[in-house]
């Protein structure tokens, strides 16, 4: 089962600086393209500023805007892009199901009931914060998908179905509980301020957030490609897996905690985002394949670009005003996914 | 022969000071053209229920607060010259009443502030099924001019004017018989805020640009801050003040880095006391124009040009004049 054969090293580390050059490009984009427009040689200077120090006459504002704002919050997009999308993978794979994905698991479901358990039912008093509120729910939901996954026999193995199911019910129960907590106590102006965060939104995110995001993205990064092998073995279900020696039942939490804990912790900086964790590893597995080796640098990569994109769109779009990047990931996701899939088709054939 | 005359004469001026009188007494039946719909009343309504603050106030302005059965809709506490009477008056609910609680009162006037409350998809109820139960219901022209059908706010068409305020203020008080204080209510009012408009006018400061921070979903996000056609959109036109926001929305949601790039002479901060989103607090709000890496970086936060304004005020409302006042006596400090 060895993934790479050693004369494959330089192609291996030739693939990876290749995506982080895409990578760094996207997120230079990221500081350069905003609501306001600010002169390419000003984006340069701040950055150049900031990373290697030295000092140029920028206007304060247009520095703060570059970097506090803009460069912080590109970060943060590539961190949820690349762990929601991997997530999704981890999960598509362990299930075996093509449709399951954190959005569909009940996860962020579970994150907006919390979310809006604190802000609008007031739980809490004002001590705990939205994003502690989405975090508690996101785990809260997730422990109970899985528990009446498990109590239906899901697990085992067999009927992956399973899960799938009792993460649709679980979705169910908290889209409605979100829904009775807006209907019962909010007015039109909270009703909009949670509907914009639970489709998603990126405005608020400065530098302490990416000391959140970006190390807790590559840590399940890293836990997951340390799996990457196992994940290969898991795609022909958890009996094979075993049978080559893989500790079945501690891998699949390993796994599902991992992808769990990136999605509860990126739901909490940014809102819902849907879309990414169920599309992007398709996408990715059409570009390159479905050995997991390949498959998860392909993945994180996508997801990462991908989100950073969305979210300059959802800035500058409608001009003075900012779209749910929910709605543009969908919106520009769907198209784009969709040309994956044709063109993926006519290479396989 | 003089003396009869001027028997006659005092006659006469009597004669025409009951005239004056009457002309100040309202005509029963009476029938208003009221946001599209005709509503007639053979009497003063002896019971009003309130659905909404602002209403709710104008009646207490109007002296008719001892009419006033039940009340809902409110954003902050009621005017301090009206605290002790509004303590007796039932508080149907913080925000929105159901349509049976406010049945029950038996009101022979329902006062609403907005549309969305009592419209087609009113959710306290729509006018038809008051009027099927024989109640009456009155909505503020300050809401009638707007496009209630888009939108959670709706959409003013126009920009805000005291004039729907001041037509609101007048029809309240003809239908419950009390002109003269209506009259003498909108004469105040309009005096003040003339004055206002003249102390923006002498301390001639020049290109004067504000925005107004309503409040925020969550404390970094976008702001929730004033559109152009709104009461802050009036106001600032009023005096002579730029809005550094375009957007024709009431209430639009704008990036603190356009806001930041546009660098305002006066920021204005809505006082609430609602605490739903944490920015309703005017303490943080403070805190994050003076911490965020951005925000503190504008003029405004760097002179300390921040001014606190009662969110209610910035409403369609009688504290409009107030707000009007206090952006007016900020104006001079510019200079």
């Amino acid at each position: 089962m060895a993934t790479y054969r050693p004369g494959r090293w330089p192609g291996l580390l030739t693939s990876i600086s290749s995506k982080l050059a895409i990578l760094a490009a996207a997120l230079i984009l990221g500081a350069a393209i905003g609501e306001t427009r600010i002169p390419p040689e000003t984006v340069g200077q701040v950055l150049a500023m900031k990373m290697f120090g030295g000092s140029y006459p920028v206007d304060p504002i247009d520095q703060g805007i570059i970097w506090n704002y803009r460069f912080s919050r590109a970060i943060v997009a590539a961190s949820c892009g690349a762990g929601l999308a991997v997530s999704g993978l981890v999960l598509q794979t362990l299930l075996r199901n093509v449709l399951a994905d954190p959005y569909i698991l009940g996860i962020s479901a579970g994150a907006s009931t919390g979310a809006v358990a604190v802000t609008i039912a007031g739980i809490g008093g004002g001590l705990v914060s939205l994003s502690a509120g989405a975090f508690v729910g996101a785990l809260v939901a997730f422990a109970l998908v899985i528990a009446l996954a498990r109590a239906a026999g899901g697990f085992a193995a067999t009927s992956t179905g399973q899960v799938i199911l009792a993460g649709v019910a679980g979705a169910q129960l908290f889209n409605a509980l979100t829904s009775l907590i807006i209907a019962h106590s909010a007015n039109a102006e909270q009703a909009r301020g949670i509907i914009f965060w639970l489709l998603g939104n990126l405005s608020g995110v400065r530098w302490p957030d990416v000391w959140l995001a970006a190390p807790v993205a590559i840590l399940v990064l890293v836990i997951i490609v340390v799996h990457a092998r196992a994940l290969d073995a898991f795609a022909f279900g958890s009996d094979a897996a075993a049978s080559l020696g893989i500790n079945v039942l501690k891998t699949q939490a390993i796994l599902i905690g991992a992808a769990a804990l990136v999605t509860a912790v990126m739901v909490s900086i940014v809102g819902a985002i849907g879309f990414v964790g169920l599309v992007v590893p398709h996408a990715a597995r059409l570009l390159v394949g479905p050995r997991h080796g390949r498959l998860i640098p392909m993945t994180a990569i996508t997801g990462a670009v991908f989100l950073i994109f969305a979210d300059i769109v959802s800035r500058i779009i409608i001009p003075g005003q900012v779209l749910p990047i929910g709605v543009v990931t969908a919106l520009v996701g769907a198209p784009a996914f969709a040309l994956i899939l044709v063109r993926g088709r006519g290479g396989a054939r | 022969m003089h003396r009869n005359v001027a028997i006659g004469l005092a006659a006469l001026a009597s004669l025409s000071l009951i005239d004056a009188a009457h002309a100040n007494e309202t005509n029963y039946p009476l029938s208003i053209d009221n946001c599209g719909q005709t509503i007639t009343f053979e009497a003063a309504p002896e019971r009003d229920v309130t659905v909404g603050q602002s209403a709710t106030e104008i009646l207490y302005s109007l002296g008719l607060g001892d009419k006033v059965v039940g009340t809902s809709v409110w954003f902050s506490d009621v005017l301090p010259e009206f605290a002790e009477l509004n303590s007796s008056v039932e508080r149907l609910a913080d925000n929105d009443p159901s349509f049976e609680s406010v049945v029950a009162k038996k009101p022979g006037l329902v006062s609403v502030s907005y549309e969305w409350h009592i419209g087609p998809q009113g959710i306290v109820g729509t006018r038809e099924q008051f009027h099927d139960v024989g109640i009456p219901t009155y909505i503020l022209q300050t809401d009638c001019v707007k496009d209630n059908s888009t939108g959670v706010d709706g959409t003013r068409l126009e920009m805000y004017s005291t004039d729907a305020l001041y037509r609101a203020i007048r029809e309240l008080a003809e239908i419950h018989d009390v002109k003269e204080a209506g009259e003498a209510l909108v004469a105040d009012l309009s005096r003040r805020e003339a004055a206002a408009v003249e102390k923006a006018k002498e301390a001639n400061a020049g290109d004067v640009s504000a925005v107004f921070w309503f409040s925020s979903a969550e404390m970094d996000v976008d702001p929730y801050v004033a559109g152009r056609k709104g009461v802050p959109g009036w106001m600032m036109e009023k005096l002579g003040v730029r809005n550094v926001v375009e957007s024709d929305e009431e209430w639009p949601i704008v990036g603190w880095e356009t806001i930041a790039k546009a660098n305002p002479d006066i920021i204005v901060v809505a006082e609430m006391t609602r605490r739903r989103f944490p920015a309703d607090d005017v303490e943080k709000k403070l805190e994050f124009l003076k911490t965020d890496p951005v925000a503190k970086e504008m003029d405004a936060v760097k002179s300390g040009r921040i001014v606190i304004m009662d969110a209610h005020s910035m409403d369609p409302s009688i504290r409009n004049i107030s707000a009007l006042e206090v952006l007016a006596d900020e104006l001079p400090k510019l200079k």
